[in-house]
């Protein structure tokens, strides 16, 4: 099947906010009226939504429905879809596909969550209890944890390299007017910082935050009258998990591999012509695993890439402009449609103060999910070029 | 006496007689593929002719970490890690033992505890592993 070229034409994205002022709809509804603002076009044109939202924590029922009613939808379908903080990333894809295939001329995905107001503190977030590890008490800092202290094990990783992304990702985020996290940040404040789970400090772990990101999907020729820099969404990816529950290595993320590779090959462009990437940094290891399986250096080299300088502003390949997960909060279910908000500024040149320079190709990358015998439930992959 | 449930009897064995507990794998009959926990269907092969396979009961520790912000309703610091088992098994548990007596690769073996309360409340019985002594 031949695809149809697909462009972005409008983004909007609510401040992520520690304790947002609005209710879960509402912070859909204003993402969604920013990127109908950003694109210039009424709502009126838009023929479908698709909603990512992690609907196990939100408990919300028909929440696509709640938020598009009211923002004036007709009539038009309306989706809502799951995967846990790959949710929105989810439904980037699906409202993609619509284009892509040649369905819809015009779709939006919005992702949106506001832990705030059904999160507890004090606890940390674990996959489902029908899930047996999640069970026998393990929880996703720890998960992360463990893949931590093996790659410390296997390939010389610190704790002082853990707190230097950490730190990296704040330095990124002080000028980030979208981000509630943003005084800067020591390595020793980071290790000092009360253990969450061994070897993560609470500041090795990204914070709770409540937001909602829309993006507006479209043909070249659609996206050409509205005259604004184009955008063109070079690939969708969606992988999952592939079962095994004997020996395997910890830190090779496969998921991730393989989205990577058919991204890539989606797209036509390789890890050199990237210039920025925003990853799944829900715990600082996570860039560690992913500079190696999103391409940009081998398996076991990651240190040498951090600490070379690499992964920041002046390097090869800037990870997590806007701050990361770890420095803008991980709305969870918002946080792949906000990764692809933050690309399509940085490849117009509109990312103010944080904009990296001459950036061309972005890549954003969520995974999501515990589901035992996987590394992870769910891995997605957007790439974003001029 | 507290009202217990045992995670899972399918592959949790605590014999009635006082001898040690063990677990139990599910082997496929045609590819030989191990399964902990259960599964229905062979993952490799798609075979349905899974057979039990009790196990050694001793294994290797892969990785661990010690969670001191747990799971709603759990205690800590609770110790989990990834445990490879010698049939080539890898299964994910609570781990008795003092956290600066972590170390990988270290030498653990099978005993039962409650790792949780059930949602009515009854003491939940599961496999977890402590050090060799």
């Amino acid at each position: 099947m031949n695809l149809r070229d697909v462009y972005v034409i409008g983004v909007g994205m609510t401040k992520l906010y520690r304790k947002a002022p609005v209710s879960i709809d509402e912070l859909g509804r204003q993402a969604a009226r920013d990127a109908l603002k950003d694109a210039g076009i009424e709502v009126k044109e838009i023929e479908e939504i698709v909603v990512g939202n992690m609907i196990g924590l939100s408990k919300t029922i028909c929440l696509g429905q709640r938020i598009g009613i009211t923002l004036g939808c007709q009539g038009i379908p309306i989706k809502n879809t799951e995967g846990a903080c790959s949710s929105s990333a989810v439904a980037a894809h699906l409202a993609w596909e619509r284009v892509a295939s040649g369905l819809n001329d015009v779709t939006m995905a919005i992702g949106v969550e506001c832990l705030s107001s059904y999160r507890s503190g004090g606890t940390a977030f674990s996959p489902d209890l029908n899930d047996p590890e999640a069970l026998h008490g393990m929880t996703m800092p720890g998960l992360y944890a463990m893949r931590a202290r093996r790659y410390m094990h296997d390939h010389g990783a610190t704790k002082e390299d853990l707190a230097t992304i950490a730190v990296k990702n704040r330095k990124h985020a002080t000028v980030n007017p979208y981000s509630d996290f943003r005084t800067p940040l020591t390595v020793e404040e980071v290790l000092n910082a009360r253990v969450i789970a061994d070897p993560f400090t609470l500041l090795m772990c990204c914070p709770n935050s409540d937001g909602g990101a829309a993006v507006i999907f479209a043909t070249k020729e659609k996206a050409e009258k509205i005259g604004k820099k184009l955008v063109r969404l070079a690939a969708s990816t969606i992988t999952t998990g592939i079962f095994n529950n004997s020996f395997r290595d910890m830190t090779y993320m496969d998921i991730t591999y393989r989205c990577a590779k058919k991204a890539y090959d989606m797209a036509g462009l390789g890890p050199e012509d990237v210039d920025m990437v925003e990853c799944h940094d829900a715990f600082v290891v996570g860039e560690l695993l992913y500079y190696e399986s999103l391409g940009f250096c081998k398996h076991g080299e990651s240190v040498e890439f951090l600490r070379r300088g690499d992964s920041d502003y002046g390097g090869k390949v800037v990870f997590s402009p806007r701050g990361g997960l770890l420095s803008c909060g991980h709305p969870t279910g918002a946080s792949g449609a906000a990764q692809i908000v933050e690309a399509t500024w940085q490849v117009r040149g509109d990312a103010g103060e944080r904009q990296v320079p001459d950036c061309k190709v972005a890549l954003t990358h969520v995974t999501g999910g515990g589901v035992y015998g996987t590394e992870n439930a769910i891995c997605t992959i957007h790439i974003l070029a001029s | 006496m507290e009202e217990q449930v045992i995670y899972h009897p399918d592959f949790l064995v605590i014999p009635e007689g006082g001898e040690k507990p063990y677990l139990v794998a599910y082997r496929c009959e045609k590819c030989g593929k191990l399964y902990l926990p259960k599964v229905n269907i062979c993952l490799n092969c798609f075979s349905e002719d899974l057979v039990k396979q009790p196990l050694s009961g001793k294994g290797k520790v892969y990785s661990y970490t010690i969670q001191y912000t747990p799971q709603p309703g759990l205690k800590a610091p609770l110790t989990v890690g990834y445990v490879d088992l010698p049939e080539d098994l890898r299964v994910l548990a609570q781990i008795m033992a003092e956290p600066e007596q972590m170390k990988i690769g270290m030498d653990v073996e099978v005993t039962v505890g409650e790792i949780r309360k059930d949602a009515d409340g009854k003491s939940m019985i599961s496999y977890k592993f402590k050090p060799v002594e």
